[in-house]
């Protein structure tokens, strides 16, 4: 753990973490693309899940809603990882110390996983391709599943700056 | 005392700003969820607007759905929102970030309500409309959450 705090003290006392740390208006721009990437990428992801679940948007075939908002989907993901990146790269020590950050990147993993064993698997299926009306459990799960992990990675992004500084 | 402070004075404030952590955390949370949900939803309806997303699917019909959401999700992010302003109303009205929020918010709303619904209820709204509505509201709604998410940090 303390090799872990010490690298994360060097990326954090770099002439680049240092200068994005104390910028004026950088910090918070970057915050603020790290919102509308997740918006865009999980907000997306959201509106799947609701067809997927059979909620909504019942007019429009599960394979037309997968196909039609997966680049939209990866361009919020990449402006999400980017600004993420420089964030983490600005206040890596508070990160690797704060009890909430740990628990954020193990939903997005399970979310991940869960989304590719969707796409790959579950999607794959014959009822699934040809647009069934009544589709197999899996894939209301799996819909549920996201919704539930989506919002635990939210939740626990929110929750980092409201831990209390352990260490 | 001028009304923002007094508002922030008043016991609903304090409980919130005051009491426990998790009750200004869980607000926070609440209010991304709903800008979440309303952002996307937009996206969605301005891609089958402008032919780049269900053209297969007519635009009523996505747009019925659609809109139901970003109502939802406004009405979410507004209430969570006005019990975060009551609970330090003086700082936020007191920070340009948060005043160009709110110019921009109702803008957005104003478009959404004037323009883009006009847009939405034809099946094949002409080019001009249909592009001046997405553009503007696009433009509109990631500025508001990108002021908003700029408030803590000025």
């Amino acid at each position: 753990m303390s090799t872990l705090l010490a690298l994360a003290e060097q990326i954090e006392n770099s002439p680049f973490g240092m200068a994005l740390a104390e910028s004026r208006y950088a910090f918070a721009v970057i915050e603020g693309v790290h919102l509308i990437g997740l918006a865009l990428s999980v907000g997306l992801i959201f509106l799947t899940d609701l067809r997927l679940t059979g909620l909504l948007f019942k007019a429009v075939p599960v394979p037309d809603v997968l196909r039609n908002l997966r680049p939209y989907v990866i361009v919020g993901f990449v402006a999400v990882f980017v600004s993420g990146v420089l964030l983490f790269w600005a206040e890596a020590t508070m990160l690797v110390e704060n009890p909430a950050f740990p628990f954020k990147l193990a939903f997005i993993v399970l979310a991940g996983i869960n989304a590719l064993y969707f796409e790959f698997v579950i999607a794959k299926r014959a009822p699934v391709r040809e647009n069934h009306a009544i589709l197999p459990v899996s894939v209301k799960r799996a819909g549920y599943a996201s919704l539930v992990l989506w919002t635990l990675v939210i939740i626990c992004g929110r929750l980092i700056p409201y831990m209390p500084p352990t260490g | 005392m001028d009304f923002l402070t007094q508002l922030q004075s008043t016991g609903l404030a304090h409980v919130i700003a005051k009491g426990n952590h998790l009750i200004g955390a869980s607000l926070q949370v609440l209010h991304i969820l709903g800008f979440v949900v309303l952002l996307s939803s937009l996206v969605v309806i301005c891609l089958r607007m402008l032919g780049l997303a269900f053209v297969q699917t007519p635009l009523t019909q996505v747009a019925r759905d659609g809109v139901r959401l970003i109502w939802i999700g406004l009405a979410v992010a507004v209430a969570s929102g006005t019990l975060m302003f009551i609970s330090g109303a003086w700082h936020y009205g007191h920070n340009w970030a948060f005043e160009l929020k709110m110019v921009l918010l109702v803008s957005a709303v104003a478009v959404q309500v004037l323009l883009f619904r006009r847009a939405a209820a034809t099946e094949v709204p002409s080019p001009l409309l249909a592009r001046a509505s997405v553009g503007l509201s696009l433009l509109l709604w990631f500025g508001v959450g990108l002021c908003g998410r700029m408030i803590g940090f000025i």
